[in-house]
């Protein structure tokens, strides 16, 4: 369960260029639910998913997960709860590291590291097996540096990532808008297996209003940081892409033909 | 010729034990450098620190092996201090470096009362083997490369661990880490603190080799590590961690060769920083003149 209460952020207070990111934004998402947020350019999308993360801390407002107030816990200790892939490929991984050691890296985030054996047989038995539902042979890659794996490979690596030991929430800011449309399929489809397979609760920004439609069991629009419309259960069944757009002031082609 | 090559010959013995005694400051710059991504300088101050404390410890009448570990944590406050001053004041690690290294200096003069203190006569770390018969040079190699396999065996132990990977992720990926439920902060100042306590043993040991501590004995320490470490990383390379871990001891013992052969081939010792100094601005220049970008040393010198 997600809540997130009243979050206010502004940047550069006072200034001539201040920037308000969430004006006392109000979102709550039970468990299971699957959100795909959508809304223009600095509505807000990213900052919010930074609020939950704890990757920016909110001026004034709460953010609860399963009922705990976690508004001033730091980053590394909401890990435990929420999970995260970004946008950027590069952002997800360590890109000096192998497969195996980022999976392992992935593994500590609900399992503290301690002084013991890192990559071990059994864990990278396991790890192999997870990383075989992706389809793209990455099992046989353990010892690879994810420097050299392509855009997509590494994007699927830091969904695999994000979904092991099932987190509580699952962040994905634009997580396929930089890969090619082949590969974004790929990662999507996969996304969607394991938000199915594990139940997840999850937050998806996308500017692509077919995944908008398409997936998920809501739709979240924002707009200048508040929540401007929410569609749930038959609502959103019976979204269309048109209705969808018809609330952007400005429309354009990335929309409709997909990021 | 045949003189220059028998008297270079002469010298391998003791240039072998020194390489070992400094082969801890080039880990020690290895360590923030390379895996924490965070360049750092205390070395320059800690390495006298250590030796300082350890020659206090001496006087005091505390064991040889006792005031080694004195000494590491010493160096391993000043580490600590270096990656707190840039982590909360958010300054340029370089520059926090240079803060804790300059700082140090006057610790460190106060520590010895003067500029040079002699510790002479002193039950050393070398004097049992000397004992039981073996030369003096001979008891340094033993006693520094026992300590050198040592702390090579535990910090690869250490960074096969989770935790020694969460250390090496901070330096990959510190917003990657950090997601990952990695304390950024106290992964962080412990590798710092890590690295300079090596940094102190490094000063410590070679004070009980020479027989004196000296304020001014850490000067010109950081661009031998790093050309040392440029020398090791070409000829063992840096892909694992294992190569990476060795690179400091396996450049070091190269790189004093290298300075011994210049100086019995007559180069003037005054001129050695110079040459030194060219030789690290050509190894990190070499990847973009190869047109290639010098991604690690831009990326890691620019935040
Ligand atoms: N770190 C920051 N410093 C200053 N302003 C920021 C910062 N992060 C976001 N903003 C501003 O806050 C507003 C909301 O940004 P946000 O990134 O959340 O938008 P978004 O909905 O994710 O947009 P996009 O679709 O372009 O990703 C924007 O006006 C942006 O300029
Ligand atoms: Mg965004």
């Amino acid at each position: 369960m997600l809540e997130v209460q009243n979050a206010r952020r502004v940047f550069f207070p006072g200034q001539p260029d201040e920037k308000i990111a969430l004006d006392g934004l109000d979102l709550k998402l039970a468990s299971g639910d699957f959100a795909v947020v959508i809304g223009s350019n600095g509505a807000g999308k990213s900052t919010l998913l930074n609020a939950i993360s704890g990757a920016l801390r909110l001026d004034s407002g709460k953010v609860f997960i399963n009922g705990r107030d976690v508004t001033a816990i730091p980053v590394h200790r909401r890990a435990v709860h929420v999970a995260r892939v970004f946008q950027d490929p590069m952002k997800g991984t360590a890109a000096t590291m192998t497969v195996a050691e980022n999976m392992l890296l992935a593994e500590l985030r609900h399992n503290p590291a301690r002084l013991r054996r890192g990559l071990t047989k059994a864990r990278r038995a396991f790890y192999a097996e997870q990383l075989s539902y992706l389809h793209l042979g990455m099992e046989n890659r353990l010892d690879t540096v994810v420097s050299t794996l392509s855009g997509g490979q590494r994007q699927s690596l830091s969904l695999v990532m994000a979904v092991t030991g099932t987190p509580d929430i699952l962040l994905l800011d634009e997580h396929t808008a930089a890969l090619d449309p082949r590969t974004a399929d790929l990662v999507m489809d996969a996304t969607i297996r394991a938000v199915t397979a594990l139940k997840l609760t999850t937050l998806m920004v996308t500017h692509n209003m077919k995944h908008a439609v398409d997936y998920g069991n809501r739709v979240v629009m924002l707009d200048s940081g508040r929540v401007r419309f929410e569609l749930a259960g038959d609502e959103k069944k019976n979204a269309t892409v048109a209705g969808l757009v018809s609330h952007f002031a400005v429309k354009t082609d990335r929309m409709l033909l997909g990021a | 010729m045949l003189e220059l090559i028998s008297h270079f010959w002469a010298l391998v013995p003791v240039t072998i034990a020194q390489s070992l005694i400094l082969s801890f400051v080039v880990l020690a710059i290895m360590i923030p450098f390379r895996i924490l991504g965070f360049p750092d300088l205390t070395s320059e101050g800690a390495y006298p620190l250590g030796g300082a404390i350890c020659a206090m410890a001496l006087m005091a009448g505390l064991p040889a092996w006792s005031a080694l570990l004195v000494a590491m944590a010493a160096g391993f406050l000043a580490g600590c201090a270096t990656a707190f001053i840039h982590l909360r004041f958010r300054i340029h690690s370089l520059l926090a470096g240079i803060l804790v290294m300059t700082m140090l200096y006057s610790v460190n003069l106060r520590l010895l009362g003067k500029s040079n203190q002699p510790v002479f006569n002193l039950r050393t770390i070398f004097s049992f083997l000397i004992d039981h018969g073996l030369s003096d040079i001979g008891a340094k190699i033993m006693v520094a490369g026992a300590i050198a396999v040592l702390a090579f065996l535990l910090l690869r132990l250490y960074f096969l661990t989770e935790k020694g990977t969460a250390m090496r992720a901070v330096g990959a990926n510190p917003d990657m880490a950090e997601a990952n439920g990695i304390n950024v902060w106290t992964m962080t100042v412990g590798g710092v603190g890590l690295a300079g306590s090596f940094s102190a043993l490094s000063g410590a040991i070679m004070v009980q080799s020479q027989g004196f501590a000296d304020v001014n004995m850490g000067f010109g320490i950081l661009i031998n590590g790093l050309a040392a470490l440029m020398i090791g990383e070409a000829v063992v390379g840096k892909q694992t961690v294992v190569r990476q871990l060795l690179a400091p001891f396996v450049g070091t013992l190269i790189y004093y060769q290298l300075i011994s052969v210049c100086l019995v081939a007559g180069l003037p010792p005054g001129d050695l920083k110079l040459a030194t100094g060219l030789f690290v601005l050509a190894m990190l220049a070499a990847p973009s003149l190869r047109g290639r970008g010098a991604p690690m040393a831009r990326d890691t010198m620019r935040d």
